[in-house]
């Protein structure tokens, strides 16, 4: 009995610390309360106080209006494009990469690999102006593709893929290997199936950023039929006074992340899982 | 045949030639370019003439960057740290399999899963004088109300619990992680000893998850000293730039003021400070690895 | 195998058909806010109020009346220059975007604008049709490079109820208002002893428009040269120094709200918060509107007046106004047309946009009985004569705006001396402007 009471989690962890993680999961819930109470509200009463949110009533009327008429359909859509795109290319060209990283020789491999392991260390803004003149000749601005590529260049894909694939026991390739099968078919059919978990990992990782990424497309997507979600809304928050009340805008930050809450609370178990992945040394 | 499938032949570099096409021309010659575009007057319409480092001299001259540098060092300095403590705080209060435990777990990352306007909306709406969420509690205590984006301080403040309440689930769920991989056998060893729960914490827990710690600090050192959406959309980097940070000011000098040469300069020398950074992070930690040992 | 390839290309040409006959599109890009949910389906543009909803209405109206053409319009961010700069240097910039007449320069000089005098003649505009303040400010090196849509001052907006509270009306009904600093901070405490609330509604959090140009106003009433030579600005004089220690001391001595950003001053007005909003024309139609509803601070007690001449000088406030440009692009004859019908409605239905308060930018409107007898002209009309804009060959005004309101905010709230932030922003701006 005594040995149970020190199980490893009852020593790292108490039921006073967990009060005050509840606690602080209150605050942390708090701004959200706020702005679903406020999206539930008339604007022109908002617009007198905002106190108005702890008493009756409520409305629907800013989620209608948003349905109505507002461009977070098309923002969704372009968003959804673009994160999805990116995500099965990075997870395509680090897997290949990775691979080849990990399992096969060719000429100049390691440097090579050094080479791409510098490529970590270059942040988005040591590049992005030289990148938007560059797409400029192209005219890939105010395109998918345009939206999709840089982020495809991040080393980071390929430094993860590279571990998994040499994690993964040699003796199953060489299995392969003594039935003759082609070098990619023992890629696409024997080792890749062994990566899925990697690629949860790797995908919702590229997928989160891609999905919240603010400056690339704050200067390629300029057209309002091609701005991601987080352009739209950046559009429609940044002047308040001239914009459609507090209440509708609220409505809007709810509707918008709508979506990816859903599929978060569906998949909860699997992105923790995948994402405690990444750590994994 | 599994000699040959070792031996070293070009077709095998194939795999890496759709990766290395992106990386060349995204990432290698952007970079280049934009070395070289920093050496040239040359702004958002064209126009490049060559000038040498006058550009970089503008730069570090200007006491606006200099303030920017400030900003985000600051910025850096805070939030990381409150990151790192505050993630593994909460790693180790919610490291159980209760469902209250796993609820809160999902409450602290849910927020890693929204875009930065979604972010930046909520925070505004709670920051905003007279009809913010502040505004009312403040009201309601009878407090001296605070312009909590517009004063000195206190907006690079706001923009700093904006970026912790977002980022938190990350650090969280990689210390979580790093907890589950500690051998049990060592924490029975400590129950054998009698060993305090701080002892455990101390002489355990924590040199076990040493490398997680340390992974999380260089990953959030290099986030956030990109720090841009939440100071562009909360403050504007204002008031008189007292928020502004370094990425921001890349922005304005390239799209603002159309000067790509000079964004370009100020853009290498905050590659070089991410980069002194995270390397003078890993070599502290790796220094003191091998005192420790 | 060929007959049939044909006869799907064949299908496929029909099936495009109706494309090619598709309506003529127009991207519009402008400010003045979103207001989709209230004004989305308005056509009726007289039930309009505001500067939002009357050009949302005005859009939709042209639509209605040419359903040949399609207005696409993309709401930007004000002043939306830093997008606009995006899309101008990967060419894909709209075909109509709003723009400052203060910012034109820049982008006239680079070509980067198209001249829009055949447009406008084809349309049977002529640029004696528009006002002498209007037509000069668009006009570059003999070419008309937008129409131009309003011109704009800051005013004083008044709350009449409260300033009867404190004893600052006059028996005609209109409210007392300061002729010179002394008169000013007097007013500013009888109102404040008055009400318990701040004389002055200004604009002070994460903002730097507004103080530059109040700025600009003090200066040029002190008839002060700072933009001589329009590459250098010269701020070193006792002018600069006698406007912001104005401003700093109705801060200091609690003239003004704190802490408002501009929505917040805008509806802090609106709900009483003082006596006095320091704002633009474009508000009065708003202001005026809620004056004539029931049972809330401004009703029946709203008035407004050009900014008080503080400095013995000159009487001059400073002005710009907003015009439609077309960036540079390829765009066919029919689409040029399109574009020119729209201007001509525009142009047309300048009256109705001067109902947002702006002064109207075409001489038949602002003569007319119908504008006149609008709420409030007759108290601001001198402005038409007394607004005065920066010398056009001054480039990059918008950045030089943010620079000064930058530097001018953070003396104010005593983060730097007068002195440091004059000198800071003087150096700032000519640094600016030594490497365009």
């Amino acid at each position: 009995m005594k040995a149970l009471n020190y199980s490893p989690e009852h020593l790292t962890s108490n039921r006073r610390l967990f009060w005050i993680a509840a606690l602080l999961g209150l605050i942390m819930m708090a701004p959200v309360a706020w702005i679903i109470g406020l999206s539930l509200k008339d604007n022109a009463e908002l617009l007198k106080g905002t106190e108005a949110v702890f008493s009756f009533p409520y409305t629907m009327e800013n989620y209608a209006n948003i349905l109505k008429s507002s461009s977070v359909f098309g923002w969704f859509m372009n968003s959804m494009i673009v994160a999805v795109g990116q995500t099965f290319g990075v997870l395509l060209l680090s897997s290949l990469a990775g691979y080849a990283f990990a399992r096969l020789e060719f000429p100049f491999r390691k440097t090579i690999f050094i080479i791409v392991l510098f490529g970590l260390a270059v942040p988005e803004q040591a590049v992005i102006i030289a990148r938007h003149q560059m797409f400029n000749w192209f005219d890939l601005h105010n395109t998918h593709i345009g939206l999709i590529l840089p982020n495809l260049s991040s080393a980071f894909g390929v430094f993860l893929m590279t571990q998994f694939f040499r994690a993964i026991p040699k003796e199953i390739d060489e299995a392969a290997m003594l039935d003759n099968t082609s070098t990619f078919r023992i890629f696409w059919k024997v080792l890749l199936p062994l990566t899925l978990p990697a690629q949860a990992t790797l995908g919702i990782f590229t997928f989160l950023q891609a999905w919240n990424d603010y400056w690339w497309p704050l200067i390629s997507a300029t057209k309002s039929d091609m701005y991601t979600l987080t352009i739209g809304i950046a559009s429609s928050q940044t002047n308040f006074a001239q914009s459609e009340g507090l209440g509708f805008l609220g409505a809007q930050a709810i509707f918008a992340s709508l979506p990816v809450v859903l599929v978060y609370i569906f998949f909860q178990r699997h992105i923790v899982t995948a994402v405690s992945g990444g750590a994994v040394k | 045949m599994a000699e040959s499938y070792r031996r070293s032949r070009w077709s095998n570099g194939l795999f890496v030639v759709p990766y290395l096409s992106v990386f060349l021309t995204l990432l290698v010659f952007p970079l280049g370019w934009g070395i070289w575009l920093s050496l040239n007057k040359v702004d958002l319409f064209g126009g490049e003439r060559f000038i040498g480092l006058k550009n970089y001299a503008r730069v570090l001259s200007d006491p606006i960057f200099g303030q920017a540098v400030k900003n985000t060092v600051i910025f850096v300095g805070v939030s990381v740290p409150t990151l790192v403590i505050l993630g593994l705080f909460l790693a180790l209060a919610l490291n159980k399999t209760t469902k209250g435990s796993s609820f809160l777990r999902g409450v602290f990352f849910a927020s890693s899963i929204l875009s930065v306007t979604i972010v930046t909306l909520i925070w505004r709406i709670v920051f905003i004088p007279n009809d913010g969420l502040m505004a009312l509690i403040f009201e309601y205590f009878g407090w001296q109300p605070i312009g909590f984006l517009s004063t000195t301080g206190w907006s690079l403040f706001s923009v700093g619990v904006a970026t912790v309440w977002w980022c938190i689930g990350l650090p969280m769920m990689l210390f979580l992680a790093a907890l589950q991989q500690i051998p049990k056998d060592l924490y029975e060893a400590a129950a054998l000893d009698n060993a305090s729960r701080w002892r455990v914490l101390t002489r355990i827990t924590l040199p076990s998850i040493k490398s997680t710690i340390m992974l999380v600090a260089i990953i959030q050192v290099v986030m956030q000293f990109q720090l841009f959406g939440q100071a562009q959309l909360m403050t504007n980097g204002g008031p008189a730039g007292s928020s502004r940070p370094i990425v921001m000011y890349i922005y304005e000098v390239g799209f603002l003021r159309w000067d790509i040469g000079m964004g370009a300069a100020a853009s290498q020398v905050l590659f070089l400070i991410i980069l002194c950074a995270a390397m003078l992070q890993y070599w502290v930690s790796t220094r003191k690895e091998e005192t420790d040992a | 195998m060929k007959k049939l390839l044909l006869g799907t290309t064949a299908v496929g040409l029909l099936a495009l058909a109706p494309l090619a006959n598709a309506n003529t599109k127009i991207e519009l890009q402008r400010f003045f806010g979103a207001c989709e949910a209230e004004y989305g389906k308005v056509t009726d543009v007289s039930s309009a109020v505001g500067e939002c909803g009357i050009i949302t209405a005005l859009v939709n109206k042209f639509e209605a009346d040419n359903p040949d053409i399609d207005v696409n319009v993309t709401t930007v961010e004000w002043p939306g220059y830093d997008q606009l700069n995006a899309q101008l240097a990967s060419r894909s910039a709209p075909d109509v975007v709003s723009m400052h007449y203060s910012a034109m320069s820049d982008y006239q000089s680079r070509g980067l604008l198209v001249p829009l005098d055949k447009l406008l003649k084809d349309q049977n505009i002529k640029p004696s049709d528009f006002t002498n303040a209007a037509i000069s400010s668009v006009t570059k090196e003999g070419k008309v490079y937008a129409l131009p849509f309003d011109n704009w001052t800051m005013l004083f907006h008044v709350n009449n109820n409260m300033m009867k509270k404190a004893d600052l009306m006059k028996s005609d009904g209109k409210p007392v208002l300061p002729n010179s600093t002394d008169e000013l901070f007097a007013q500013g405490k009888q109102f404040k002893d008055a009400t318990g609330k701040p004389y002055l509604v200004q604009v002070t959090a994460n903002e730097t428009a507004v103080y530059a140009r109040i700025f600009y106003t003090l200066l040029m009433q002190q008839d002060s040269k700072f933009f001589a030579d329009p590459s250098r600005i010269d701020l070193s004089g006792k002018e600069a120094k006698a406007a912001l220690t104005l401003m700093k001391d109705i801060m200091d001595k609690g003239l003004s709200t704190t802490n408002m950003d501009y929505p917040a001053a805008v509806a802090g007005f609106s709900n009483g918060a003082g006596g006095i909003a320091v704002n633009g024309t474009w508000l009065i139609g708003t202001y005026d509107a809620q004056s004539k509803q029931a049972n809330n601070p401004l009703s029946d007690g709203y008035s407004v007046f050009p900014i008080p001449q503080f400095f013995k000088q000159k009487d001059v406030t400073y002005a710009d106004g907003h015009g439609w440009v077309v960036p540079r692009g390829n765009r066919d004859d029919e689409k040029m047309a399109a574009i020119g019908k729209l201007f001509k409605f525009l142009y047309d239905n300048d009256y109705e946009w001067a109902r947002t308060g702006h002064l109207p930018t075409v001489k038949a409107v602002i003569d007319s009985d119908k504008f006149k007898s609008l709420p409030h002209r007759s108290d601001i009309a001198k402005v038409a004569k007394t607004g005065q804009a920066l010398p056009a060959q001054v480039l990059r005004q918008f950045a030089i705006q943010d620079i000064l309101g930058e530097e001018l905010g953070s003396a104010i709230s005593g983060n730097k001396s007068m002195d440091d932030a004059l000198k800071t922003a003087q150096y700032r701006i000519n640094d600016l402007l030594e490497n365009i």
